[in-house]
C-alpha cells in the first residue's frame, strides 16, 4: 500500500476510507493515532452522520496541503471576512447542514473548517437587525419588552452613532 | 392566574371600547389628527384658540392617553436604526396635513438645521391649531410628565400601561444581574408558522457555547455594531455579549476597529503619502505582550467604549448655523420686518486608518455629498478641474460623466476638499514617556507650533489634524478634542439611563493657518464653530 489510509465509521454505520494525511487535519484523530498507534479497525465517529462526514472529508482533502494553523489572530492573517472561493462554494449548503459541519469540525477539532463555518454564519448575521437575525435562524424572542429595553440601553453605545 | 389575566385583558378591552364610544367623534387613537381641529369641538367652540378649547383638548388627551399612540410615537423615534446610515434622499414624502404633522416636520427640519423650512412648518402648525405644541408634547413626552398625575385616575380610565403593570409583578433587576441570569438559557426556537406542524428548524440552538462565542468573535471583527444587535436577539446571546471579554480585548488590540489602527504620531504627509519610520509605532495595547486593562476601567468592553478612539465607519459632521441681519429693500418706505439671513454650512471629516484624513468645508448638505467623500473622489474631482482648463472641455466632461457616477454637486464640493493627516495624543502622561518615545515621533516640519496647541498637549483625547491650505504655501492645523454626548438623567428610578456611544463628538480647541514661506501662524476665529458629530455611513470601514 502506497498511501496509508484510515477507515471512519459514521454514526449511521457507513464506513469511509480516507488517506491518513487527510484524516490528520483533524487534531482529534491525529492525537488519537499518536496515543494509540496505527489501527486497521474502523474508527467510530459517534456524533457525525455519513453525509456530514463526507463533506468534512471533502474539505480536508482540498485543504490537505495548507500550512498548519499557527495560532489565530495575528494581524498577518487574512482579513476576517475573507473566505476563499472554494470554501464559499463548499459552504453553500442549507443551514442545518452548515451547523452540522460546524459541530463536526468542532468535535473533530479541525480549526480551519470551524473558522470557515463560523465566518459563514457571521456573514449571515452581519448588518442585520435583531429581528432579522431571529428570522434568519428561527430564534424566538425570549425577552420581556422591559428586559429588551434594558439591554438595548445598556448596549446602546456599541451602535456607534 | 391565567383566567384572571384573560379576564383582566377583556375588561380592559371593554373599557376601552366604552371609552371610545363616549368620545363619539374623537378619531381613533393611532391615526394622525385631522387637518382641521376635530369636527365636534369646532361645532361647540367655534374659535379653537379659545382657552376652553385648549382645555378640552388637553382633557381629552389625558382621559384617553392612548399609550398605543405614545408607544407608536416612541417607536418612530428609535426603531430602524439600520436605515439611518443610508444618507439617501428620503423617498418623496407626503406633505404634512394636520397641525401635528406640520409641527413634527418642523421639529425634524430644525434638527437638520434647516431653520427656514422649520419656521415655515411651525407657522403652518400654529395657524391650524394654536395648541399644537401641547398636542405634540402629549404625543411624545406624555410618558415623562403624565404618569404621576395619572395615577389617581387610573382606576376609571383604561388602566396602567402594560410595562408598568409587569413592573409591579416582577421588580426589575439591575442589568448585570439580569444578564447573569441568562447564562444557561437555551436559545429559544421559533414557534411553528401553522399550529400542529413541526417548528421551523433552528440548528443554531444545538451549537455549544464555545462555537457560539467563536461566531460572535467573527461578527465582532466584521462590525461591532452588529454584535450589539445580536445581544438583543435572545437572552443567551445577551449573556455572551456581556461576558466574552476576550472578544472585546481582541477588538481593542486589533486593527479592524481597535487601537492598533489609532495613530499617536503622524503616519503620512499632508497628501496622504505614507511616511516610514524604523521605530516601532506606539500602540496602547500591543498584541505580542500580555496587556492589562488600563487603570480606571474594569473590563475590555469598557475600554473599547471609553478609551479615545477615532471611527472609520462614518463621517464627522459639524453643522454651523448662524444668522445675520440683512438690509430691508430701500424702495419700501414701510418696512414691516428686516430680513434675516440664515446661513448653514458644514464641515466634514473622514478619517482613514492609514493616518490620512479628508477635510471638507461646504454648504452642500450631508445627503448630497457624504456618500461621495473619499480620498479617491477628491482626487477624481481635482483631476476633472485640471482637464477642464484645456480646450477640450466637453470631451473631458463627457468622459468624466461616463465613468464617474459622482453627482455634479458633490464633485464641485469635493474639488475644494483638503487632504491631511491626523494623530491622537499619546495617552501616557509626560512623566512616563521616555526620550525614546519622543524620538519615534515623526518630526514635524513645523517646529514652532502655536503656543496654545503646544501648551495643552497632555489630554489623551486631543486630536491633531494638519491639512492642506488654500494654496501650496499654507498648512492648516486643527486641534480638536474627543467628547461624549452628555447623558440626560432618566426620571425613572427603575430604568437605566441611556448609554450612548462615547467619544463620538469632536470639540474645537483651536484652528490655525501656517504660512510655510514666512513661518507665520495665524489663528482662525472659532465664533461660529460647532462640534463635529459622528454619523455612521453604510459600507464605510467595514471588514
Amino acid at each position: 500500500m502506497s498511501v496509508p489510509t484510515l477507515t471512519f465509521q459514521s454514526n449511521d454505520g457507513v464506513e469511509i476510507t480516507v488517506a491518513r494525511d487527510v484524516a490528520e487535519r483533524s487534531v482529534l484523530i491525529k492525537n488519537m493515532l499518536g496515543d494509540l498507534g496505527d489501527t486497521d479497525e474502523a474508527i467510530p465517529i459517534p456524533n457525525v452522520n455519513e453525509a456530514v462526514l463526507r463533506k468534512v472529508i471533502e474539505w480536508c482533502e482540498h485543504h490537505k496541503g495548507d500550512p498548519p494553523n499557527t495560532g489565530d489572530d495575528d494581524d498577518s492573517r487574512r482579513k476576517t471576512t475573507d473566505i476563499d472561493e472554494w470554501d464559499q462554494k463548499f459552504m453553500q449548503v442549507d443551514q442545518e447542514m452548515l451547523f452540522e459541519i460546524i459541530l463536526a469540525a468542532n468535535y473533530l477539532d479541525i480549526k480551519g473548517l470551524l473558522d470557515v463555518g463560523c465566518k459563514t454564519v457571521a456573514n449571515m448575521i452581519k448588518g442585520k437587525s435583531p429581528e432579522e437575525i431571529r428570522k434568519t435562524f428561527n430564534i424566538q424572542n425570549d425577552f420581556t419588552p422591559e428586559e429588551e429595553d434594558q439591554i438595548r440601553r445598556e448596549n446602546e453605545w456599541a451602535e456607534d452613532r | 392566574m391565567e383566567d384572571n389575566a384573560e379576564l383582566e385583558s377583556f375588561r380592559r378591552q371593554w373599557r376601552e371600547e366604552v371609552a371610545q364610544r363616549t368620545k363619539h367623534t374623537r378619531p381613533a387613537p393611532a391615526q394622525p389628527r385631522p387637518s382641521k381641529p376635530p369636527t365636534a369641538p369646532t361645532s361647540q367652540f367655534p374659535s379653537t384658540r379659545h382657552e376652553a378649547s385648549q382645555h378640552e383638548e388637553e382633557h381629552g388627551g389625558a382621559a384617553s392617553v392612548d399609550h398605543g399612540e405614545i408607544i407608536h410615537g416612541m417607536g418612530h423615534l428609535n426603531v430602524q436604526p439600520s436605515d439611518e446610515d443610508a444618507f439617501h434622499a428620503p423617498a418623496s414624502r407626503e406633505e404634512p396635513k394636520s397641525a401635528l404633522e406640520h409641527f413634527e416636520r418642523a421639529v425634524e427640519k430644525e434638527a437638520e438645521g434647516k431653520l427656514g423650512d422649520s419656521v415655515q412648518h411651525y407657522r403652518k402648525a400654529y395657524r391650524l391649531d394654536s395648541a399644537v405644541d401641547k398636542t405634540y408634547r402629549n404625543k411624545y413626552f406624555a410618558a415623562a410628565w403624565k404618569k404621576p398625575a395619572q395615577a389617581p385616575t387610573s382606576g376609571g380610565t383604561t388602566g396602567k400601561p402594560a410595562d408598568q403593570q409587569s413592573k409591579d409583578e416582577t421588580p426589575m433587576l439591575p442589568t448585570p444581574e439580569l444578564i447573569a441570569s441568562f447564562a444557561h438559557l437555551p436559545i429559544p426556537q421559533a414557534e411553528p408558522l401553522i399550529e400542529n406542524t413541526p417548528p421551523p428548524p433552528c440548528p443554531i440552538s444545538h451549537v455549544p457555547s464555545e462555537v457560539l462565542v467563536e461566531i460572535f468573535r467573527h461578527v465582532a471583527l466584521m462590525d461591532p455594531a452588529t454584535l450589539c444587535r445580536m445581544a438583543l436577539v435572545c437572552k443567551r446571546f445577551a449573556y455572551h455579549f456581556a461576558h466574552e471579554q476576550h472578544i472585546w480585548r481582541r477588538l481593542c488590540q486589533g486593527s479592524e476597529f481597535g487601537f492598533k489602527s489609532m495613530h499617536y504620531s503622524f503616519a503620512c504627509d499632508l497628501h496622504g503619502n505614507p511616511e516610514y519610520t524604523l521605530a516601532t509605532r506606539y500602540t496602547p495595547f500591543p498584541q505580542a505582550v500580555p496587556v492589562q486593562i488600563p487603570e480606571p476601567f474594569s473590563s475590555w468592553s469598557e475600554v473599547f467604549q471609553v478609551f479615545p478612539r477615532i471611527r472609520y465607519t462614518g463621517i464627522y459632521i459639524s453643522t454651523v448655523n448662524y444668522t445675520r441681519p440683512g438690509a430691508a429693500a430701500a424702495y419700501q418706505n414701510v418696512s414691516w420686518n428686516s430680513p434675516i439671513h440664515i446661513v448653514t454650512y458644514y464641515r466634514y471629516l473622514r478619517f482613514y486608518p492609514d493616518g490620512s484624513v479628508v477635510y471638507l468645508l461646504t454648504t452642500v448638505e450631508p445627503r448630497d455629498v457624504v456618500p461621495h467623500i473619499s480620498k479617491e473622489n477628491v482626487k477624481a474631482a481635482r483631476a476633472t478641474t485640471q482637464k477642464q482648463h484645456p480646450r477640450h472641455t466637453s470631451d473631458a466632461a463627457g468622459a468624466a460623466e461616463a465613468t464617474d457616477p459622482i453627482p455634479h454637486v458633490a464633485l464641485e464640493a469635493l474639488r475644494h476638499a483638503h487632504r491631511g493627516r491626523w494623530r491622537l495624543t499619546k495617552p501616557v502622561s509626560d512623566s512616563d514617556s521616555s526620550s525614546e518615545d519622543a524620538q519615534s515621533e515623526v518630526p514635524s516640519a513645523y517646529e514652532s507650533l502655536p503656543d496654545k496647541a503646544a501648551a495643552s498637549q497632555s489630554d489623551p483625547r486631543d486630536l491633531i489634524i494638519e491639512t492642506e491650505g488654500v494654496g501650496p504655501k499654507y498648512m492648516y492645523l486643527l486641534q480638536l478634542s474627543l467628547r461624549s454626548t452628555p447623558v440626560g438623567k432618566s426620571n425613572h428610578p427603575n430604568v437605566s439611563p441611556p448609554n450612548p456611544s462615547k467619544n463620538t463628538k469632536l470639540a474645537w480647541k483651536g484652528y490655525w493657518s501656517y504660512n510655510k514661506l514666512t513661518d507665520d501662524w495665524a489663528e482662525f476665529g472659532l465664533k461660529n464653530d460647532r462640534s463635529f458629530v459622528f454619523r455612521r455611513v453604510r459600507g464605510w470601514g467595514m471588514h
